[in-house]
Order: C-alpha cells, then structure tokens, then sequence
C-alpha cells in the first residue's frame, strides 16, 4: 500500500459507522479492554464519550476512513517518564504493515505531546504474535515476559513488555 | 504507599542470636520509623524523600502506615528495624501485588530482609487467594536489594529501562515475580 494514503488524526462523529465496522469485530477487540461495538449508536456514543475527551487517541486512516486506532496513556509522579501505547487496526488491513506504519508515525509526536516522556512501552499478550512484529517493526525493544500480569477478558495473562526510549527514537 | 527495596552489599545470613518478627505498626513505633526513615542511606533508592521531622512521620503512621492493604514492621525483640509492605492491584490487577522493604543502616548485610520477603512470600498467597503474582521492581544499581529478591526465589523477568524518576533522575529497573505457583523457599 502507498504509505502516504495512511493518515493519524483525531475521532470525529462521522467516524462512527466505520468505528463499528472494526469495532464490532471480536477478532480485532480479542487483545483489547475494549468491548466489542454492538451497534452505530454505541459506536457514535463510544467516539463521543471516549475517543473525543481521550488524552491522546487518534483514528489510524486510509484515504480519511477510520480503520484502527493507536492510544497512548500516561503515568504521573515517579511513572511520568513513561507512557503506554496501544492499537488495533480491522482485520481486512491485517498483513500489510499498515499498524506498524502508523505506531512509528505515531512515536515522534507521542513524544512532542508528552514533554516529560521517556520512555514509550507496550504490554502485549505472549501469543499475540502479530502485535510483537508491529512493535519490532516500529523499532520498539523486548525487554521481558511478565508472568500472569494482568485479568483480560475473564483470562489471566501473560505478557510480553516493549519500549522505545525518546533517545532510540532520535537516532 | 509502598516503601522501597534497600539493601546494601553483603552476604546475609541471619545470625543465630536475629530472630526477626513482622507485625502491624503502631504511633508508638515512631522513634524507631525516624531511625531508617530519616537516614539518606537508607531512602537513597526510595521513591519517597528522607523524612524530616517526626510530626511527619507521626502523619504517615497514621493516615498511610496503618490503613495500608498489608504493611508490616520487621522487628528484632519487638522492636522495629524496617518495613515491608505489600501493595495489591485493583480491579483487573487484583492477581498482582507489589512488594517493597526497607530496612535501617546498621541492619545491612545479615540476611534479614531476604528472611522477612521468605515469611511474606509463604503467608500472603493464602491470605490473599486471588493473588497469583508477587511482583519487585529494583534499580539496577541496587545490587544488594536485587541479591535479596534471588535469594528468595524470584525470578527476573527484564531490565526496564528509565521505567521511573527516583530522586529527579529516570532509572533503569530490572523487574522480579514469585508466582503462588512458583516452589520458594519457606
């Protein structure tokens, strides 16, 4: 795909039918806190209520259409050094790079937006092994595997820990 | 709030006569609080800042100390030479508890932290049954806090780098875990 066709930019609410399309999709919200969309009204309300007032959430685009989304959340106090990232993109764009595209357009202006930040990291589940490339693509580093991490989805998970530091990123 | 991990160089091994108990802490303990938690050696690889009068001290006893989740004082005779806390998640974090211990200057060296995380390792699986992972995290330039976490049968996980600011400065830190199912030393 011509990489110039894949664009970040903020949720609007006309984004919503095409939010549901991706959204509504088990395959795509599997590793995701997300609950699966189960209709455009939930999807307008989601875009709305969560992505407009998110800190920093952008829509991944093809030619403007929504068909993923990167996030990034941010620590305070001692953790304001550091940020975690997530995404997911729909799977008729799964196998084409476009996530890693645009996680590594998304890093240098994580990091403009988040003066205080060092360190970007992700936590990814130890058989989502699709996400692991995207991370390795976008010049992320496996630093370890943290063992029965966390609760998603009813299932306790293993998980695979990434950063990027605001000096790997400037090289 | 979680106390920090400190332990200087050395082998640790208790002596015989250092028979360490944990138990709740109370106002009274304050003196003793004011021993380690005043000393710079001691808070160097804190998250928290060297306390500086004991009225304050006395406000974190009693508004943090004594309502924490599970905080214990680590005492020889009775009497309280360190701390050791675990903090639990919340919600979906509720199988992940942190540890942290600190401990006074002239107590380095002994083993004496490695034996209360052992104690704290064999009670807390049990007290707390959705709690599956104990997790440490140690600057890397605090070997001794590190040997204490081996020791004790944890396993490292990975060097995560500038994870946090301590003392104004962002520090690489190398992660640890001991699973309820993991075999430990008792």
């Amino acid at each position: 795909m011509d990489p110039s066709r894949i664009t970040l930019r903020k949720f609007r609410p006309t984004d919503a039918d095409d939010l549901f399309s991706w959204a509504g999709d088990d395959q795509v919200t599997r590793y995701l806190r997300w609950k699966t969309l189960e209709s455009k009204q939930e999807a307008l309300t989601f875009i709305e209520e969560v992505c407009m007032p998110h800190p920093w959430r952008r829509s991944i685009c093809i030619d403007d259409c929504s068909v993923g989304f990167i996030s990034v959340f941010s620590g305070s106090g001692e953790d304001r050094c550091r940020a975690d990232i997530g995404y997911a993109v729909a799977v008729e764009f799964w196998g084409q790079g476009i996530a890693s595209k645009a996680v590594e357009m998304a890093i240098p202006q994580v990091f403009q937006d988040f003066p205080e930040l060092v360190r970007l990291q992700a936590y990814v589940d130890v058989e989502n092994k699709a996400s692991h490339r995207v991370l390795e693509k976008a010049g992320f580093s496996k630093e370890g595997l943290l063992r029965k991490y966390f609760y998603l989805k009813g299932r306790i998970k293993d998980l695979v820990v990434y950063s990027i530091l605001s000096k790997d990123e400037s090289i | 709030m979680s106390v920090n991990l400190d332990i200087s160089e050395g082998e640790g091994r208790v002596q015989e006569s250092l028979e360490i108990t944990l138990r709740p802490i109370e106002l009274s303990d304050v003196d003793d609080f004011m021993v380690w938690a005043a000393d710079d050696k001691v808070t160097r690889f804190c998250l928290w800042d060297t306390y500086t009068s004991k009225e304050q001290a006395l406000n974190y006893i009693k508004n943090c100390a004594i309502p924490h989740p599970w905080l214990r004082v680590i005492c020889i005779e009775n009497r309280a030479i360190g701390a050791i806390t675990v903090t639990p998640g919340s919600g979906f974090d509720r199988c992940r508890g942190e540890l942290g211990y600190v401990l006074s200057y002239n107590y380095w060296g002994k083993g004496i932290v490695t034996r209360a995380v052992q104690m704290v390792a064999s009670t807390i699986f049990k007290e707390w049954p959705y709690l599956e992972r104990l997790q440490a995290i140690v600057a890397t330039d605090n070997n001794g806090s590190q040997r204490v976490l081996e020791k004790a049968g944890f396993q490292l996980e990975g060097l995560l780098r500038k994870y946090r600011v301590i003392k104004g400065k962002t520090k690489d830190e190398v992660m640890f875990s001991l699973l309820s199912t993991d075999n430990f030393l008792v």
